[in-house]
């Protein structure tokens, strides 16, 4: 019987930064591609190379079976999973005074305890065999710093980094896990934002380096899973065009 | 147009709108508002708008039939 392929999975696979990663990792990884829509993971599917990548629909905000559909994915085709890239999430502005239970337990969901959920069942020794060396989380620099509207947003990558510091620490020295910390990246959503004159302005006059583009965030994750990062574990890796550092007043 | 107006004064926190409303009247009229309803839209209705056109609406009425016109 032949040994069980390895995967790395990415959460949020069918759009922007998880779709960039998804096509730069298929030359040399093969992958399980998560997203609510089965259309557009076909779609990303299209563009990666190999033919071994296999397609994973789930509701990360709703879906309390995330880890038994994980696990029958992981058993069902004989495979073990490497790498864990949580791309997966959802931005929510509204004023503090307006935040529900609801709109906190989606976002929460989403943003962060799927990601917990998914570890967990990647850590299991009779789903996963001691497979997983590599977690990676999209954070962001809200994550770091407040912005009106932003609160629970916020929280929800804080929640993330916190514990990936945690994870870090009790899964050395087999996984590595480390957040990667966005600002303002290029995606077809963001574009519909940076078509306010305004905003645009605004965004030149922030990021020294300007906005970011997906394969900004491919290329940082490629080299965490690589060997060239091996010392690397519990870090909040700033990736933001120096947004976070730019003090100027215009 | 009931839905609407309904998320709409859920984030205006007032009791009903009127179409002839005029939204900068609103107390809680603010940038931070804007940015609430551009993102109920995209999330809730999967309707893209701008800064730029929901500055184009004056009154509610306006608002909604930008809104009905990208359906």
């Amino acid at each position: 019987m032949s040994n069980p392929k390895k995967y790395t999975l990415i959460t949020g696979a069918s759009s922007g930064i998880g779709r960039e990663i998804s096509i730069k990792l298929s030359a040399n990884c093969n992958l399980i591609l998560h997203g609510r829509n089965l259309k557009r993971l076909e779609e990303t599917k299209r563009m990666c190379n190999g033919n071994n990548h296999i397609l994973w629909s789930c509701d990360l905000g709703s879906d309390l079976s995330i880890s038994e559909e994980l696990t029958h994915l992981i058993t069902s085709n004989r495979i073990l999973v490497s790498n864990f890239i949580h791309c997966a999430g959802i931005v929510t502005v509204m004023h503090a005074r307006s935040i529900t239970s609801i709109t906190s337990n989606k976002i929460m969901n989403i943003n962060f305890t799927s990601a917990m959920v998914i570890t967990s069942t990647l850590l299991k020794k009779t789903i996963n065999q001691q497979e997983l060396k590599n977690v990676i989380f999209m954070s962001s620099i809200w994550s770091k710093f407040g912005a009106r509207g932003y609160s629970l947003y916020c929280a929800s990558k804080g929640a993330l980094d916190s514990a990936m510091r945690a994870l870090a620490i009790e899964l050395a020295p087999v996984v590595r896990v480390n957040s990667v910390l966005l600002g303002a990246i290029n995606t077809p959503m963001s574009e519909k934002s940076f078509l306010d004159a305004e905003i645009m302005q605004n965004i030149n006059n922030q990021y020294p380096l300007g906005v970011g583009k997906t394969d900004d965030v491919a290329c940082m994750v490629e080299f965490l899973l690589s060997s060239d990062s091996r010392w690397m574990t519990g870090q909040q890796i700033i990736l933001d065009g120096g947004r976070s550092i730019n003090m100027s007043s215009k | 147009m009931k839905e609407f107006y309904k998320k709409l004064s859920d984030i205006l926190e007032i009791d009903n709108i009127e179409d002839s409303d005029t939204l900068r009247d609103f107390e809680y009229w603010d940038s931070l508002t804007v940015l609430s309803i551009l993102a109920m839209l995209d999330s809730e209705l999967l309707i893209s708008l701008t800064v730029e056109e929901l500055d184009e609406c004056i009154t509610a009425k306006d608002l909604y039939l930008m809104v009905e016109g990208k359906r």
